[in-house]
């Protein structure tokens, strides 16, 4: 039996949190259990220097050292420096390539697991048609893992689809793509904790951080809220 | 029974009175801590329940500060999710709270991961380190104003073990008792999880509530036996009564409520349990409330007055290496000696520690020298400090510079005699209490300012007064040499040397002389070799001195009430003059203050209006610097007198009344034993209350001595000769410090300053010279009958002695070469 099919999805988007705050477990003293809440950083499309100047002031004054413990980079960076600040932000940094990173050495696809579930990066470029969900979910099934996280689109996205998880974190730096012209700049931060999965999303909407938060958990019914 | 791992809480216990729950140490500590009740005697149902209530508010807290971030509930609590979000810059929002938490709990395991590595079996296993680490956690997140500093966990870690090794002896006496503590009821054994060590499960039956079946059932083998238990079983039994108030919430000594125990008990040590002694403002660098100065530079002040008043020598040594007492006392203070002594020792210093109480003993309005030495704990801080300096004295003597006396302060003997160690504190705790009741109304830490401030107090008219300075490079070190030299001669005209104005009263007195003194003859022997601590009984007694002095001038000027002072001289005068054996300069400091302290401690005695009056009179004399009084210029000839019997022929001269004065009060005295009067019983009561003010006087007036060191040494010798004569008062003070110490410098009240200075240095360095000489004798003839006690006191260090005098003479030299 396939692995995936052993536990269900539920995403909510917030407020419904609230709805299904009642399954998981209360774990009412955390220090307690030696519990390793990781933060992992989703971001990508930044395109400086050819699109975008930096990222927004705001986005950095809210990525500091120390919170961060994975970042994944779809792509798309696209110079060095970027890489160095991301680098400084969080030493365990995995990077696909996009179509314009200067640094060839980036592979296109890239797993990894953290915790108990199987993560994927792909930039998207090269799959067709750009954003198609179930071009997308092919790929999934093809690096057999539970979250991929994807770019290319500029757009957030994050679709629960086949228990599991595919996010698009848009693009950093609002640039503009060959398929949107005003992007709204922003990035996820997933906080990942045992089988549930929180993922916060941060857009950059008339200059205000707007923060979303959408809730995955591992559940015996199946539910879709998105 | 006692044969059981807590031998050292065993052995202490049958050395000291016997405190309840002698064999339990941590309800002891928890007890002395404040965590339970204390009042005597506290029953065992009212000890259970307020270790119940205690556990119940340690579990509500930690349910409300430990809170899962993660919990659904929580983000119900806070749905803004633009305050509320892992990269979220306000520190309020819960992820800022949980990030600076987890730094918390960083900082935190740090520590704990190199917590007593020696003891790593027991505090490196992971049940405890997250125990330590919640305690410490939940402590710091209650009080976020002091937060985290590193040597908390240090002051923790003893209290977990203590708690743990108390399990580990109920077990054992669980063992022994097996019938009594056997976990079947109705034959049904209820199986219990351990928590924190691997020990059996214990159910206490429960004969004391009376539950019928059970008694039925054991009828037979326990209610007979039960009452032959001793007593400390017995308790040991009730603390442990799983059935007892408040059920097993209440179990004294439960490995379950381990985490509640310490952490309240970690509360209280960290607060005092409103006393005194607050440790966790040992860590905070805020300011003391009545001092500019954080409490723990405070205490370590304290700790260098304290020294400054026991051991002169040393204070002046470190001083003058410029040792700050922080450098090292920092240490000490902040875990309570934890790292100077292995943690069996610990445990013995704490109990002492926490035996002593942490209230505040003094009123609000009584003026004191140092915060931290209110409380008799505070005092015992302050006095097992100096007790370890004194303890590696001559080592710290011996050093040269700054650095190698900070490591040899930083590393402490590894086993010291514990016993030692604490007899001295002890009794040092006892002169750190007096000596802290000060009637000065200022509150200095820099000797400097000390000076000046104490001048001002005692002498209202100081500013008249021309700056006193006065070279002193005297050490207590050196007055017990001095003390070994003339101990004999200088005993007769040391007692001699009390103040005295009126030659009047001698005629008639002179005639009991030989009698008072056999009289005083026997009490010499004895206390000689009774007391244990000889500094402490110096204090006690030349307060008692002191209370002799004041009585005598009171007889002096007005006559009638002789016969009830005598009382108290007759009191206090023997065994001064015993005490003259151990010091002289001691006693002639103490009829100094004597003295002085009668000016200030007037208002305390009211025994007598007319002495008020009298004294009043004496007070203006004194302050308005007008040594044409009697009084003083006895005191200035007294003290030449005294402290050097190689004097010029001026002071010898003076001897003489000073003779006359004590066959007066010797004469009193006998009066006093051979009378005793009836009515004289009152004045015996109001004696100790007047000895207080007395003490406080005694150690301000050393203090003062100690200041104008300070002063000496930055200013000329010439100009102090210049000033003597002036400020005579000064002058005998100081000569009471240090006059009779061997390198001291005698001052010439006359125009050859300068030659006199010299002719005194030459003296000194005979006198050094001396030393040498009679420490090498001794060390040849070390069972010399007539020496003694001074080979007692040479015995061990005569070479150490020997090179101190000899580096003595070196500085002399070079303060020769200088002028």
């Amino acid at each position: 039996m396939d692995r995936r099919n052993g536990f269900k999805w539920a995403a909510a988007r917030s407020p419904a949190v609230s709805s299904i705050a009642s399954i998981g477990s209360f774990f009412s003293l955390p220090f307690f259990r030696s519990r390793r809440m990781v933060l992992v950083l989703a971001i990508g499309d930044l395109h400086i220097p050819h699109r975008a100047p930096d990222l927004p002031a705001k986005f950095k004054s809210m990525l500091v050292p120390g919170k961060i413990q994975h970042i994944l980079c779809t792509g798309n960076l696209c110079i060095k420096e970027v890489h160095d600040y991301l680098k400084s932000l969080s030493p365990d940094l995995h990077i696909t390539r996009g179509e314009y990173d200067e640094d060839v050495r980036y592979p296109e696809n890239k797993t990894l697991s953290i915790g108990q579930f199987k993560l994927g990066l792909c930039h998207g470029h090269q799959i067709v048609p750009w954003g198609d969900l179930d071009s997308l979910a092919m790929l999934q099934r093809q690096l057999d893992i539970d979250i991929l996280v994807t770019g290319h689109t500029h757009q957030f996205k994050a679709y629960k689809h086949e228990g599991g998880v595919i996010i698009n974190p848009g693009s950093a730096t609002g640039a503009y793509s060959s398929i949107t012209y005003d992007a709204n700049p922003s990035f996820v931060l997933m906080d990942i904790d045992g089988l549930r999965v929180v993922v916060y999303v941060y857009e950059l909407i008339d200059g205000e951080v707007k923060v979303d938060k959408i809730d995955f958990k591992k559940t015996a019914t199946t539910q879709s809220a998105h | 029974m006692n044969s059981s791992p807590v031998d050292a809480s065993a052995s202490d216990a049958s050395s000291m009175p016997q405190k309840r729950f002698s064999n339990l140490r941590s309800v002891r500590w928890r007890i002395d801590l404040g965590v339970l009740p204390s009042s005597p005697p506290a029953s065992i149902d009212d000890i259970r329940r307020v270790t119940a209530d205690t556990r119940r508010r340690y579990a509500n807290l930690r349910r409300r500060l430990l809170i899962d971030h993660h919990s659904p509930k929580y983000g119900k609590a806070s749905p803004d999710l633009t305050v509320d979000n892992p990269l979220s810059q306000n520190p309020d929002s819960t992820w800022g709270r949980f990030f600076s938490y987890a730094e918390l709990g960083k900082m935190i395991d740090q520590d704990l991961s190199r917590l007593y590595p020696e003891h790593s079996g027991y505090f490196h296993t992971p049940i405890c380190q997250a125990l330590l680490r919640r305690i410490l956690l939940l402590w710091c997140l209650q009080h976020p104003e002091y937060g985290y500093r590193q040597g908390m966990h240090e002051l923790l870690a003893p209290l977990v073990y203590v708690l743990h090794f108390d399990l580990d002896h109920l077990t054992q006496v669980q063992k022994l008792y097996e019938d009594f503590f056997s976990d079947e009821f109705d034959k049904i054994s209820f199986p219990e999880g351990d928590f924190l060590s691997s020990h059996r499960i214990r159910r206490v039956k429960n004969w004391e509530s009376g539950i019928e079946i059970e008694n039925n059932l054991h009828k037979i083998t326990n209610d007979h036996s039960r009452d032959e238990l001793d007593p400390d079983t017995r308790e040991m039994l009730l603390l442990s009564d799983s059935y007892g108030a408040e059920g097993e919430l209440g179990v004294i000594l439960s490995e379950r409520f381990m985490e509640h125990d310490a952490y309240f008990m970690f509360e209280n040590l960290m607060f005092g349990d409103q006393g005194v002694v607050s440790m966790a403002s040992f860590f905070s660098p805020v300011a003391g409330s009545n001092s500019n100065l954080p409490p723990v530079i405070e205490a370590s002040s304290a700790l260098y007055y304290l020294l400054s008043i026991v051991d002169s020598s040393l204070h002046s040594h470190l001083v003058e290496l410029e040792v700050e007492p922080q450098y090292f006392a920092l240490r000490w203070l902040r875990v309570l000696f934890g790292r100077e002594f292995c943690l069996d020792d610990l445990l013995v210093i704490w109990d002492e520690l926490f035996y002593s109480s942490n209230s505040r003993y003094l009123d609000n309005d009584v003026e004191f020298n140092f915060e931290v030495l209110c409380s008799p704990r505070g005092a015992f801080i302050a006095a097992l400090a100096v007790s370890m300096l004194l303890y590696v004295r001559s080592l710290l003597l011996a050093t040269e510079t700054a650095t190698t006396c900070l490591q040899r302060l930083l590393s402490f003997p590894q086993n010291p005699d514990m016993k030692k160690l604490i007899e001295q504190a002890k009794s040092l705790q006892v002169l750190a209490l007096e000596s802290n009741i000060l009637s000065s109304s200022c509150q200095t830490y820099s000797n400097k300012n000390q000076l000046t401030i104490c001048r001002g107090y005692s002498l209202p008219s100081a500013s008249a007064l021309p700056k006193t300075s006065l070279n002193v490079i005297a050490d207590r070190y050196w007055e017990e040499q001095w003390r070994v030299l003339h101990k004999d001669e200088e005993l007769r005209k040391q007692s001699n040397g009390h103040l005295s104005s009126s030659g009047i009263m001698k005629k008639i007195l002179t005639k009991r002389l030989s009698f008072s003194r056999t009289n005083s003859e026997p009490f010499e022997g004895n206390n000689a070799h009774a007391l244990s601590s000889v500094r402490r009984r110096l204090f006690d007694d030349s307060s008692e001195v002191i209370e002799a002095a004041k009585d005598h001038v009171k007889s002096e000027c007005n006559e009638s009430p002789v016969i009830s002072n005598n009382l108290n001289v007759g009191k206090g005068f023997p065994e001064e003059l015993a005490d003259q054996r151990t010091s002289n300069c001691m006693v002639e400091e103490t009829f100094l203050s004597g003295h002085n302290a009668l000016v200030v401690s007037t208002p305390t005695s009211p025994h007598d209006i007319g002495n008020d009056h009298e004294n009043e009179s004496e007070k203006s004399s004194i302050t308005s610097n007008s040594f044409l009084g009697d009084n003083d210029e006895e005191t200035i000839s007294m003290e030449e007198s005294c402290s050097q019997n190689k004097q010029d022929e001026e002071s010898t001269n003076m001897e003489e009344p000073c003779c006359q004065n004590l066959d007066k009060q010797l004469a009193q005295d006998a009066e006093a034993t051979s009378s005793g009067d009836v009515d004289s019983i009152p004045e015996q009561i109001a004696a100790p209350k007047d000895q207080k003010p007395f003490a406080g006087k005694f150690q301000w007036l050393w203090r003062f001595g100690r200041g104008s060191k300070e002063e000496n040494q930055e200013s000329k010798r010439s100009q102090n000769a210049g000033h003597i004569q002036k400020d005579g008062f000064d002058i005998s003070q100081c000569d009471g410090t240090y006059a009779s110490c061997g390198i001291n410098k005698r001052i010439e009240v006359g125009d050859k300053k300068v030659m006199d200075t010299i002719r005194n240095l030459g003296q000194s360095m005979l006198e050094h010279i001396q030393v040498i000489e009679t420490v090498f004798q001794q060390d040849k003839s070390k069972f010399d009958p007539l020496d003694n006690l001074s080979n007692n006191i040479l015995g061990g260090k005569g070479q150490g002695t020997a090179i101190a005098a000899l580096k003595e003479l070196r500085k002399i030299s070079s303060l020769l070469r200088e002028m």
